[in-house]
């Protein structure tokens, strides 16, 4: 069987996010009032975003697929998103543990296990990874609430506002 | 206007907005030579900073960045040969070899005048032809206003990417992500699948911090390897160079046909939706090397390489917000960013806007002026501090703006949900990104959303006749060069090759020419008898011709 085209697979996902939502189009309130019922215009958005995405499933299935890129096969899979999946895995912890380390804290770990993670794995560099998360992350905290008059988040573990 | 113009004189030059501007300027040139930090990202991370301060003084410094950023990607282009922005790809073509030719202060002297002379000239324009532009803004209804916003999106599709198809899609995301939440008009909640925080929609700003800056960053970082390393290599780069600007200038102003071409150029690109400096700048590097006597001399060094494409993308950066401020239309990522920002202070762009914020909008154009004088005054301060960014490696630089990112995105409105919001965008645009979606049609989709929506509800709400779009003069101009923009990568494509491409601008002429026939008055009607003669003069040209096709330019055009 012929390697499933990446676009193929794109275009059905999709269509299946349009019929989700199509779907949930249907729940919106319809409100006595007003001219235009506010399912209207999210309708005929799915409606055209539906057409685009058919047009791109013919498209990939006429298309012949491309060969894959080498560099793909050396790098193998996952491996190739793994700088981007930290980052994502660490700022995602550092949202979650927000309420508690707050924005100084917490943008100082995100910096410097962000810094370690991505850079040289060597523990000589982690003293700089450290003065790096410090310094920038105070110097941005320090402009936006002292500055901006901004209160960022203290965090239940360092209260300080 | 005079007494307008003198206020804004008076709040753009105290002596904190000057300095605002300057630490904008260089920081915008700094970023525009960094290779991999486009302009746009530039004035999306200033943007935070802004929050604080007054709108002129906001967006005097916005202005210096992008002025900044324009003028930038020439020094990492002509010192090192890699552009450091998609805006300054053809000012390498001649910078490089200049400077390898051991002219390097007069390469940078060249291309920083014509920066200035390209912006100063389409300033002089944005102050002339926008506040006109908007009084023409001013006979929209919603039908020509939803119809703007179409075409809008169709020309930023075709322009954006290989595939148009996907160009589309992102163009329809954009505008599907702007109706999660609250609907403006009716006040019913749609797809918030009973989350509260999803009932106030989604804010632009972190929405567009997220699919453009954090998925950019990340794109980055893909290469571990080269992520380690520092940004380039400009340890070769002689950062005592002396810019020779008597003799630049000189060069410049002999070559001023070159210059005024590529500025009107540049300009014209500028005022298209979703045409940036990235396409001006190679459009007039084209046009100079045909219009040229020595076309041969173009690679090598010749001084016409560099005016033309650095004049003209300064020059678009004037186009793009003429159009912003007069129609409320954004041209570009950069513009739909400070649209943002003037949005932050209550301001909403539109035929009125520079009427009735007379005062803001003078500054703009004060602001976008000065920025010039101060881009020729820093560029020689930053060839040094250019040299010493570019030895940090991105992985440094990527995780302190990704905190940043989160701190200047709680900023807006103190709120957390806003950081999760950056998040699941941030994701978003990664995986748009990997999977060749273009960004710009998405994010002017949620830009121009509800003024489509508005716009159209406001149509239906005056008269529920549908025909209405077709039969006024304005709404029809839109609707058909929005079919045509559609066409446009077909047409690109096969240009030089298919002989139908030789009829495809006489039709649009011709086609253009019917909605101007339909407005009042003697002008229009006039331009499209001019336009419909020259569409048939094309066509007669073609038939003579025997419709043999030509290879025409070797570059072709796309957004960053």
């Amino acid at each position: 069987m012929a390697r499933l085209n990446r676009d193929t697979l794109v275009a059905l996902l999709l269509l299946v996010f349009c019929g989700v939502m199509i779907s949930a189009s249907l729940e919106i309130e319809e409100t006595n009032y007003g001219t235009m019922p506010s399912s209207v215009w999210p309708q005929a958005v799915l409606g055209v975003l539906t057409v685009f995405c058919l047009a791109l499933l013919g498209q990939s299935i006429v298309k012949a697929p491309a060969p894959a890129p080498e560099e793909n096969t050396k790098s193998g899979g996952i491996g190739r998103y793994r700088n981007a999946i930290t980052v994502y895995v660490l700022f995602f912890l550092f949202l979650l543990t927000m309420p508690y380390l707050g924005m100084l804290i917490g943008g100082v770990g995100f910096v410097f296990l962000s810094l370690t993670l991505l850079g040289e794995p060597e523990l000589k560099r982690a003293p700089v990874h450290l003065a790096i998360s410090i310094g920038t992350i105070g110097l941005m905290w320090g402009i936006f609430t002292f500055g901006l008059g901004v209160l960022l988040p203290d965090g239940e573990l360092l209260q300080l506002n | 206007m005079i007494e307008t113009l003198i206020h804004a004189f008076s709040e753009v030059f105290s002596l904190g907005n000057l300095a605002l501007m300057t630490i904008g300027v260089t920081a915008g040139l700094i970023a525009g030579a960094i290779p991999g930090f486009t302009i746009a990202m530039a004035v999306v991370l200033t943007l935070p900073f802004t929050f604080g301060l007054s709108p002129v003084e906001g967006l005097s410094t916005m202005i210096g960045v992008f002025v900044g950023g324009l003028s930038g990607g020439l020094m990492s282009g002509m010192l090192t040969g890699i552009p450091g922005t998609p805006s300054s790809i053809a000012t390498t073509f001649d910078g490089f070899p200049m400077a390898r030719n051991g002219k390097p202060g007069l390469a940078l002297g060249l291309g920083v005048w014509s920066s200035f002379f390209g912006g100063i000239f389409s300033a002089v324009l944005l102050v002339t032809l926008a506040p006109r532009l908007a009084v023409i803004g001013l006979e929209f209804g919603p039908w020509d206003y939803f119809s703007l916003v179409l075409f809008a999106l169709t020309i930023t599709a075709s322009l954006s990417g290989e595939n148009l198809v996907k160009g589309m899609i992102a163009g329809a995301l954009g505008l599907f992500i702007a109706t999660i939440g609250e609907d403006e008009v009716n006040g019913v909640a749609r797809f918030s699948f009973g989350i509260d925080d999803l009932e106030s929609g989604f804010t632009f700003l972190p929405v567009l911090i997220g699919l453009f800056a954090f998925s950019q960053l990340l794109s980055d970082l893909q290469d571990r390897v080269r992520a380690r390393q520092p940004l380039m290599d400009a340890s070769s780069a002689d950062t005592r160079i002396k810019i020779e600007h008597l003799k630049a200038i000189r060069m410049v102003l002999a070559r001023w046909t070159n210059l005024l071409r590529s500025s009107v150029i540049g300009v014209f690109t500028g005022v298209l939706p979703a045409a940036g400096g990235s396409i001006s700048n190679i459009l007039a590097y084209d046009q100079a090397k045909k219009a040229s006597k020595t076309p041969e001399k173009f690679g090598t060094g010749t001084p016409d390489g560099i005016i033309a494409p650095e004049s003209a993308n300064n020059a678009t950066a004037g186009g793009a917000l003429i159009t912003m401020m007069a129609l409320g239309i954004p041209g570009d990522i950069v513009t739909a960013v400070m649209l943002g920002a003037l949005l932050i202070h209550n301001v909403q762009p539109s035929p009125t806007f520079i009427s009735d914020n007379s005062d803001l909008a003078y500054a703009i154009f004060v602001a976008f002026f000065l920025a010039h004088f101060i881009m020729i005054g820093m560029q020689s301060v930053t060839l040094r501090l250019f040299v010493l960014v570019t030895r940090i490696p991105m992985y440094v630089l990527a995780s302190v703006i990704l905190a940043y990112c989160s701190i200047g995105v709680f900023a807006l409105n103190n709120i957390t949900y806003d950081i999760w919001v950056l998040f699941v965008f941030g994701i978003v645009g990664y995986v748009m990104r990997q999977l060749g979606f273009p960004l710009a049609p998405i994010i002017l989709g949620v830009v121009l959303g509800h003024v489509a929506e508005l716009n159209l509800s406001r149509s239906l709400a005056i008269d529920s006749d549908l025909m209405l779009f077709i039969s006024r003069p304005w709404s029809l101009f839109f609707l058909i060069v929005s079919v045509f923009s559609i066409g446009f990568p077909w047409f690109q494509k096969a240009r030089g090759t298919k002989a139908w491409t030789l009829a495809y601008i006489p039709v649009l002429l011709a086609a253009v020419s019917v909605p101007l026939f339909m407005m009042e008055g003697f002008v229009r009607p006039i331009i499209g008898v001019a336009l419909l003669a020259f569409s048939a003069y094309l066509l007669w040209r073609s038939a003579a011709s025997g419709w043999k096709v030509a290879p025409e330019g070797d570059h072709k055009v796309h957004l960053e």
